[in-house]
Order: C-alpha cells, then sequence, then structure tokens
C-alpha cells in the first residue's frame, strides 16, 4: 500500500495517490490547501516512488519505512488498509513523527 | 447425572458465571475500542475481530494473571504465615511443612492415597508441590501472554499518535507494563488480606470459608 502511495507520486498521479489516503487525511489536506487532493498531493515534499524496507504492524495501525529514507503510517478500515501520514521524520525520543502529511 | 451435578456444582456454577463473565466483557469491551476509535478518526472493528485483538487478549490476561499470583502466593505462603483466628490460616503450633504423618505420605500413606504419595523420590516431591507449580506456571504463562499483547496494544497507540513501537523487552519496562500488572496485584493482595481477617470477626453459616457460627473468634484453622 504504501509502495503503491509512492509509486502514485513517482508517475505524477495525484488522484492514484490520494485514493491510497485515509478518508480523514485527504479531506485535511484539501482544507488546509484549498484545493483538490490529486493536485494538493503533488505539491508536498513526498518522496516520491521507492521500496518499503520494514514494515510492522499492531491491531489495525502499521508503518512503512522507506529504503530510500521517510516513514509512512497506515490504518486498516473496511476498505483495506489506507495512508494515514506520510513523509514522516523522527524528532526527538519518544515524541512524535514530523510528517509532511497527517490526519 | 443429578449426583454428578449435585457432587460438581461448585465448579460447574463458577465455568457458568466465568463464561457468560468473560462474554459480556468482549461485548462491553468491543463497544468500548470502537468508541475510541470513532473519537480518535480510527476505523472500527467487529466484535470477531475484537476476541482476537490484542486489546481484548491484554485485558484478559492481566487479571488471569494477577489471579493465579493471588493463589500461588496464598498457597505457598499459608505454609509458613500465620493470622491467629483466622480460618484461612493452619493452627498457631502448624507453621511449615508439616510431618510425613500428618501429610500420609511415605509409609504413612492410606491405602486410597493418591499413588505419588506413597512413593519416594522425585514423584513424591513434584506431587507434594504440585499445586504451587502448577498455578505459578499459569500465572507465569498468563503474565507472560499479557505482555505479548500489551506490547501490541500500546504499539498499535504509539503509531496512532505517530511515535515509534517499542521491542517487548523495552516494553516490560514501561510504566503502562507495570501499572497494568500492579493495579491487578494490588487488589488481589487487598482481597487476600481482608478475607484473612475479617473471617476472624464475621462468620457466614454453612460456608467452608467461614468458621462455625459459635466458634471463638481466637479459634484458628477452623471451617465451618
Amino acid at each position: 500500500m504504501a509502495q503503491r502511495f509512492h509509486a502514485a507520486l513517482g508517475k505524477g498521479d495525484g488522484q492514484a495517490a490520494c485514493d491510497q489516503l485515509n478518508e480523514e487525511t485527504s479531506s485535511k489536506l484539501e482544507q488546509q490547501e484549498k484545493k483538490p487532493c490529486g493536485e494538493a498531493i503533488l505539491s508536498l515534499q513526498l518522496p516520491k516512488g521507492g521500496t518499503v524496507a520494514d514494515t510492522r504492524v499492531y491491531i489495525t495501525s502499521a508503518f512503512a519505512t522507506l529504503a530510500e529514507g521517510g516513514t509512512d503510517f497506515l490504518d486498516e478500515g473496511p476498505d483495506g488498509w489506507r495512508v494515514s501520514a506520510a513523509g514522516c521524520e523522527p524528532t526527538a525520543p519518544s515524541q512524535p513523527y514530523d510528517c509532511e502529511l497527517e490526519n | 447425572m443429578r449426583r454428578f451435578l449435585r457432587d460438581n456444582s461448585m465448579s460447574i456454577v463458577f465455568l457458568m458465571l466465568f463464561l457468560a463473565a468473560l462474554c459480556g466483557q468482549a461485548i462491553a469491551g468491543h463497544a468500548d475500542f470502537n468508541d475510541t476509535a470513532v473519537s480518535h478518526g480510527d476505523p472500527t472493528i467487529s466484535l470477531g475481530r475484537y476476541v482476537l485483538s490484542s486489546d481484548f487478549g491484554s485485558a484478559v490476561m492481566e487479571n488471569w494473571q494477577s489471579e493465579y499470583l493471588q493463589f500461588t502466593l496464598f498457597i505457598l505462603l499459608t505454609v509458613w504465615l500465620l493470622q491467629r483466628g483466622s480460618p484461612e490460616s493452619k493452627e498457631l503450633d502448624k507453621p511449615g511443612r508439616e510431618s510425613d504423618e500428618s501429610q500420609k505420605v511415605g509409609p504413612y500413606a492410606q491405602q486410597n492415597s493418591p499413588r505419588w504419595a506413597k512413593v519416594a523420590g522425585i514423584r513424591r516431591t513434584l506431587f507434594e508441590n504440585s499445586l504451587v507449580l502448577v498455578m505459578t506456571t499459569i500465572w507465569l504463562g498468563t503474565w507472560l501472554a499479557q505482555s505479548l499483547t500489551g506490547v501490541a496494544q500500546y504499539n498499535a497507540d504509539q503509531l496512532d499518535h505517530q511515535q515509534d513501537p517499542l521491542s517487548w523487552s523495552h516494553y516490560i519496562t514501561t510504566a503502562s507494563f507495570w501499572e497494568n500488572t500492579l493495579e491487578n496485584w494490588q487488589s488481589e493482595f487487598l482481597a487476600v488480606g481482608s478475607m484473612a481477617i475479617l473471617a476472624v470477626y464475621l462468620r457466614q453459616r454453612g460456608s467452608p470459608e467461614s468458621k462455625p457460627v459459635g466458634a471463638p473468634h481466637g479459634a484458628t484453622g477452623v471451617e465451618g
């Protein structure tokens, strides 16, 4: 899922990338950028393409770390896994990641 | 059949109560899980998914482990610890493991004694301590299960807040794990202590957990 998300960004297909987001994250993006999700998402500094190096799943939450750097957070819903936060970098220990896109 | 039910009514009734309470916990826990998910903007899950989740598993295991710890300590420590006047205590002149004669082992075993009570060596040692050994094994097993399900639940919450998950070895040093553990332990120890002391002065006619109604407060190790 995370790989498909970044592959869509790599191809410049903003709508395909938005299809991998959960509803809350895509709505928040549209509200903040005042543009449709498919357009707004391409203006963010998110990794384009890349491969997932590590994945961890706990109940209905997961994260995927890209080999090229950056981490995505995912939630499982009725439609399957969706990206809830992307382009995340660690900050201080025990502190939340700083994410380019989040819900 | 009627005889079987009567002779085993205690275990049957408590099994039924346990199953009913476990089902109730699953239903209430599922509702609570989904309420929290909705408030966080997270997806909800089905009851079937919930009872297989670490959230439910952790909630069940943290209670089971404390119950089996309670029994382990109660069974073991009452070999040596005494409480004057309590039916939960041995008589005051009998602390310790007691004699082979009073325990009916080896040459003092009766014809209908369990087989391993009659023999010597490792088999008798295991049988003499089988209650504590099994209770301790169950306690440690359920405590381990609590930690494994707890770390999954903890890490799901960590990811929900875009924080790093913890390893199991790190999780068992966290305040969250020990808070969940000790909140259960304190209640178990309170229950045993309360029972030991309240039963000195209070009675319940017909219960083996109580002294006979007319027994003096100072009578120790006497059951009704």
